[in-house]
């Protein structure tokens, strides 16, 4: 057990405690905080504060003006200036002193709802909400009315959709549900072509050094497998927290500017299925990995043969589509039954439909029984590829000893 | 007692037959020499006594009984595949090695500086691996075999790369191992160094075993009748009892007559008032041994091929 737990050690602080995986573990969260703030900048200089004018033709404003609440950095509280006539707000929009101007018809609100939008340079999309919003707000006809019933009116209708079984609500807020599998599954891919990686190189490793013969006759060939297959698992898992506890802060920060970030949360269930389907996935591709590791003699020929893995695993992100429109079609369960494709599978569909519990489980099952037969493999190949070490053997040997 | 006890074991690689019904045993306190040419065996016989291959027939008795994970602990290997972590700096690889010994890791530490200032590794400790020269990294080789005080030690050509001064150190090193008590089996091609060295050896040849007891009656079983002499000035024209007498290097070759006697010679030379500063049964180097089995191995190998050529005719 202790030298299970040394080559653990070994193995997790040869990477972890590294130049390389330290720029790499950053490079992602600092690559997301770079693209944010540029997006944050373009769209800083994107937005004009300069006011927008109006010509109401059908007197249905009031005259008096009511203030439109708080805005943001990146959408400030525009200001509606009324103007008599459009000579007038032509002549304003010509001066620069508004960014453009609405017409608003005779007939408005009762035979036409249409309003014209003039100007010179189109303002942003965020304009005519506004201008919408402080509608709703100033239309005399709305006066009248009770004023729970107009700030209802104002705050418009979240609707939540319920399942027929009553397992699953969803609603609009909860937009990450969609969002958080794919998120999840890129993590996974990443991480496990991190650690999957690691653990080739790591098996191979003792090849190209010549410790193979050193290595065996101080520990078994399993105790050396599990603690390879444990000690980069780890560093997989250690890049995954720190970019979850990026992602956690990020959200918080995020939180002070789009309130809608706040929200973000998981069920609980989803949460425990997303561990249960990711972490026997992890294993079962890192043993893969050790696997080719194994049977290879060098590092860029088995990076080479490894790659071809990773292709089965981004399959549910060519057909998100399909699956996202018909979750319970034949494809989209046959998928979440394949070890490779199952874990992004399941979480997508879970997404988006209620999966009946057999699949999860068996989902899950089918995830950890090939986890444990990947394990059994590697340790086989590990066997069988260390006796081809040894110089008189012949592939043909090798192989012959493992049908025995 | 025995350390090591091989009985009649067999292995075979395809159709050739590495490894043929090979017995011998290994008692503790002894120099073991391993010999043979190459490819006759030797590095399989090791690998299947460290439980790498397993023989298809015959028995291993290793520390009391066969192998056990418990038991690597206990043993020693230096591989002929030379390997060490490159990436790392010595001392780390070193101590890592030596947990997977069963050491703990304060007193692998401890020991392993020891042994590095002893093999004037010391300062490079912090050096890669892959950064220190061939005779450096051959004696980090060394200490990992020996840093967790094994019982059994298996070393395969441990003077590869070293200069004479190391080459003299690590033979002290072995040497007080085996007054400890240790075991050491050591194949090596280099012949003086198992003349100094071994206290007994086993010889194969084509998986077979050639030769096998202690050096000394092994080399008195090859000796011939020869006498070296080193005189103080000259030596008489006849001598009783020599058939021929050959100069070599200062030296003189007396070789005898069927029916003499070296110790008549020495009486006859002293009663003729030689005065002699050196007088030596000739021993027949273990160099010329070894190729002299190994010849005859490969003519008797030859006579039965052409037997068996004819016979198939």
């Amino acid at each position: 057990m202790s030298k299970i737990w040394q080559i653990i050690k070994y193995e997790y602080r040869r990477h972890v405690f590294q130049k390389k995986f330290i720029i790499s573990l950053l490079s992602l969260p600092l690559a997301v905080v770079a693209m944010v703030l540029v997006a944050l900048i373009i769209a800083y200089f994107a937005t004009d504060s300069t006011p927008v004018g109006y010509v109401d033709r059908s007197g249905v404003v009031r005259a008096e003006s009511v203030p439109q609440g708080e805005g943001s950095l990146f959408e400030p509280v525009i200001e509606f200036q009324a103007y008599q006539n459009t000579d007038q707000a032509q002549t304003a929009l010509d001066a620069g002193e508004i960014q453009a101007y609405f017409l608003i018809p005779e007939n408005y609100p009762g035979a036409s709802l249409d309003i014209e939008l003039f100007f010179f340079e189109e303002p942003g999309s965020g304009i005519r909400e506004q201008f919408i919003k402080y509608l709703r707000e100033n239309l005399d006809t709305l006066e009248t009315i009770d004023p729970i019933v107009r700030d209802r009116l104002q705050s418009g209708s979240n609707i939540t959709i319920t399942s027929l079984d009553g397992s699953r609500t969803m609603n609009q807020d909860q937009w990450f549900m969609i969002f958080t599998p794919f998120v999840a599954g890129l993590m996974f891919f990443i991480v496990v072509m991190t650690s999957g990686g690691y653990l080739l190189q790591a098996v191979v490793e003792e090849k190209e050094n010549r410790t193979m013969e050193i290595m065996v006759t101080s520990v078994s060939p399993s105790q050396l497998m599990t603690g390879k297959i444990i000690g980069n698992i780890a560093v997989g898992l250690t890049q995954l927290f720190v970019w979850l506890i990026f992602g956690w802060i990020a959200l918080k920060i995020g939180g002070f500017f789009w309130p809608v970030l706040q929200d973000f949360s998981l069920p609980t269930n989803y949460v425990l299925v997303l561990f249960l389907v990711l972490l026997p996935s992890f294993v079962m591709v890192a043993a893969i990995m050790s696997a080719i590791g194994s049977t290879m003699t060098e590092t860029r020929e088995a990076q080479q043969i490894s790659s071809l893995f990773s292709l089965p695993i981004m399959i549910p992100y060519y057909l998100a589509s399909p699956i996202m429109m018909n979750p319970n079609s034949i494809l989209a369960i046959a998928l979440s039954f394949f070890p490779l494709t199952a874990p992004v599978t399941i979480l997508v569909r879970m997404a988006v439909t209620v999966v009946p519990l057999w699949q999860i489980v068996l989902n899950v099952l089918i995830l950890i029984l090939f986890a444990i037969a990947a394990i059994w493999f590697a340790g086989r190949a590990f066997r069988m590829g260390m006796l081809r070490y040894g110089k008189k053997l012949s592939i043909k040997e090798v192989l012959g000893k493992a049908v025995e | 007692m025995s350390i090591l006890e091989v009985s009649n074991i067999s292995k075979r690689f395809g159709k050739t037959l590495a490894v043929d019904d090979l017995s011998f045993e290994v008692r503790p306190g002894e120099i073991f020499g391993l010999l043979g040419p190459n490819g006759a065996g030797k590095t399989t016989s090791i690998r299947m006594i460290l439980d790498i291959f397993e023989p298809d027939s015959g028995q291993i008795h290793v520390l009391d009984g066969p192998m056990t994970e418990e038991k690597k602990n206990r043993i020693g290997y230096l591989p002929e595949e030379r390997g060490l972590y490159q990436d790392i700096p010595l001392e780390r690889c070193l101590t890592y090695l030596a947990t997977l010994k069963g050491m703990a890791e304060s007193t692998a530490k401890s020991t392993i500086a020891v042994y590095l200032k002893r093999f004037d590794l010391y300062q490079h400790r912090d050096q890669k691996v892959k950064e220190l020269s061939k005779g450096m990294q051959q004696k980090a080789q060394l200490i990992t075999t020996l840093v967790h005080e094994p019982e059994l030690v298996i070393i395969d050509e441990p003077f590869t790369s070293l200069d004479p001064v190391n080459t003299e150190m690590v033979k002290d090193l072995l040497e007080s191992k085996r007054d400890e008590g240790k075991a050491i089996i050591m194949s090596t091609h280099q012949m003086n160094q198992v003349e100094e060295l071994c206290d007994r050896i086993l010889l194969i040849d084509h998986g077979r075993r050639v030769l096998y007891g202690t050096l000394k009656e092994i080399q008195n079983h090859f000796s011939s009748r020869d006498v070296m002499v080193t005189p103080l000035e000259n030596l008489p024209e006849t001598i009783e009892g020599v058939h021929e007498v050959r100069k070599m290097n200062g030296r003189f070759r007396l070789i005898l007559k069927d029916d003499a006697q070296p110790n008549r010679i020495l009486k006859s030379l002293i009663n003729q008032g030689v005065e002699l500063v050196e007088f030596e049964i000739a021993v027949p180097p273990l160099n010329e041994i070894f190729i002299q089995v190994v010849q005859k191995q490969e003519e008797g190998d030859q006579v039965e091929r052409t037997q068996k050529e004819d016979a198939d005719e």
